[in-house]
């Protein structure tokens, strides 16, 4: 057998095949500072760069990848944290704005805080962090620096219900503010705020302010209820149909202030 | 040319599996010695010089970083390459637990040298323990792996089954 292409036979191809490697061996092993430098440096250059930049690519990668997942954890505190800001300056306007109120006449105010709101399509009732042991009584007023929000209608040791005035069952003997004329407030879920047993002849527009009248012993007069936003006077009926826009946003309500005191 | 792609590409693994491929796949102390396996693998496949040349190849591959003992890996590697062919030529290795004895003495033998030729900067015994034996027990699973795919034995349809 002899080699395609030197000519050589197998055997002395084969012998001439190992003195060659033996001959790299030797050179190396001898270690000449500038061959082996050579070999290594070339070998590294073409056979470990490339995967050394792969790696160091993917070490990369994952340190971002730290860094972000560490960037996002800190952006979520700090939106929480803004959000807590965002509120507390909230906060602020608000209690700036309670700040100017002055209580009825007689009547000295316990602020208190909601601390939920029970109903379906609209509030019905609030519970607030005031209770028995702050001398809260059942029927007593509750409104905010806007106008008059409802009466507490249970009274708990630590804390207590306030039927709003949105509650269908409650009702409020009212008086418009430039006419004196009475009326009953009350609300309908299909209709909202109404102000019920108006005269068909009586004297009221839309936009006339109307006010708690003081009878039926339970809220003082002159509190703000609502804004009339339509009248409507049906000629075989002796009421007029009106509608009222509320004073008080009963879906924001949080800081409220019960009346103590026996009034004027 | 094209016959020699193949052999560049097994050193491009051997590259690759010592930059990257060896931190991963290490389990405790135990390596896979990829280099001698393939070695051995060309030598039970492949003829006498081709077996003798990548060995050489190889052990430059492998010693690059310490350019002081690239003769010496490119021997042991030569060496363990040709003797590897002539246990074949020998031997029957028509069983695949032959095939396997032989590769858990070659690479084995082969830590052994590494061990030898580096003596001046590990603990000999501790390393043989720690390292060179479960490195030669761990690699040999790889290779009973590998002669089972190449065999047929398992095959991706068989692993796919699986799940």
């Amino acid at each position: 057998m002899t080699n395609r292409k030197s000519g050589l036979s197998y055997k002395s191809w084969r012998t001439v095949q190992f003195a060659t490697v033996l001959v790299f061996i030797l050179a190396l092993i001898l270690n000449l500072p500038a061959v082996n430098s050579f070999v290594g440096g070339a070998i590294i250059t073409s056979a470990y760069t490339p995967f050394e930049k792969i790696r160091t690519a993917v070490i990369s990668v994952a340190a971002e990848s730290d860094t972000i997942r560490i960037l996002h954890e800190s952006l979520a505190g700090m939106s929480d944290r803004l959000a807590a800001l965002e509120e507390a300056e909230r906060e602020n306007v608000r209690l700036r704005s309670v700040l100017g109120f002055e209580e009825p006449w007689g009547y000295h105010l316990l602020p208190a805080r909601v601390i939920a709101v029970t109903g379906e399509q609209a509030p019905v009732s609030a519970i607030i962090n005031r209770g028995f042991k702050d001398s809260l009584l059942v029927n007593q007023p509750v409104i905010n620096q806007i106008g008059l929000v409802g009466r507490i209608q249970e009274v708990m040791p630590g804390y207590a219900k306030v039927q709003l005035l949105t509650d269908p069952l409650n009702r409020v003997a009212a008086r418009v503010a430039s006419s004196r004329e009475m009326g009953i407030i009350r609300y309908l879920p299909s209709e909202g705020m109404i102000l019920d047993d108006f005269p068909n002849q009586g004297d009221i527009a839309v936009g006339d302010t109307v006010l708690s009248s003081g009878l039926g012993g339970i809220y003082p007069p002159g509190l703000k209820i609502g804004v009339v936003s339509q009248v409507r006077r049906p000629e075989n009926r002796p009421y007029s149909r009106i509608n009222l826009q509320p004073v008080v946003n009963f879906r924001t309500l949080e800081e409220l202030f019960i009346l103590l005191g026996e009034g004027p | 040319m094209k016959r020699v792609i193949p052999f560049i590409l097994y050193l491009l693994l051997i590259a690759a599996h010592q930059v990257i491929l060896r931190d991963i796949t290490a389990v405790y102390t135990a390596n896979i010695n990829l280099t001698a396996l393939m070695v051995l693998t060309v030598a039970v496949y492949k003829p006498e010089l081709v077996a003798a040349w990548f060995g050489f190849a190889a052990g430059l591959v492998l010693a690059a970083g310490s350019p002081d003992l690239l003769g010496w890996h490119a021997l042991w590697l030569t060496g363990l390459g040709t003797v590897a062919f002539h246990a074949r030529e020998k031997l029957n290795l028509d069983s695949l637990y032959a095939r396997l004895l032989l590769v858990v003495s070659g690479v084995m033998v082969h830590n052994l040298l590494v061990l030898i030729t580096s003596f001046r900067t590990v603990d000999f015994w501790y390393s043989l323990v720690t390292a060179a034996l479960p490195g030669a027990v761990y690699t040999t699973l790889i290779a009973w792996l590998f002669f089972l795919f190449k065999e047929g034995h398992i095959t991706w349809a068989k692993v796919r089954a699986l799940f």
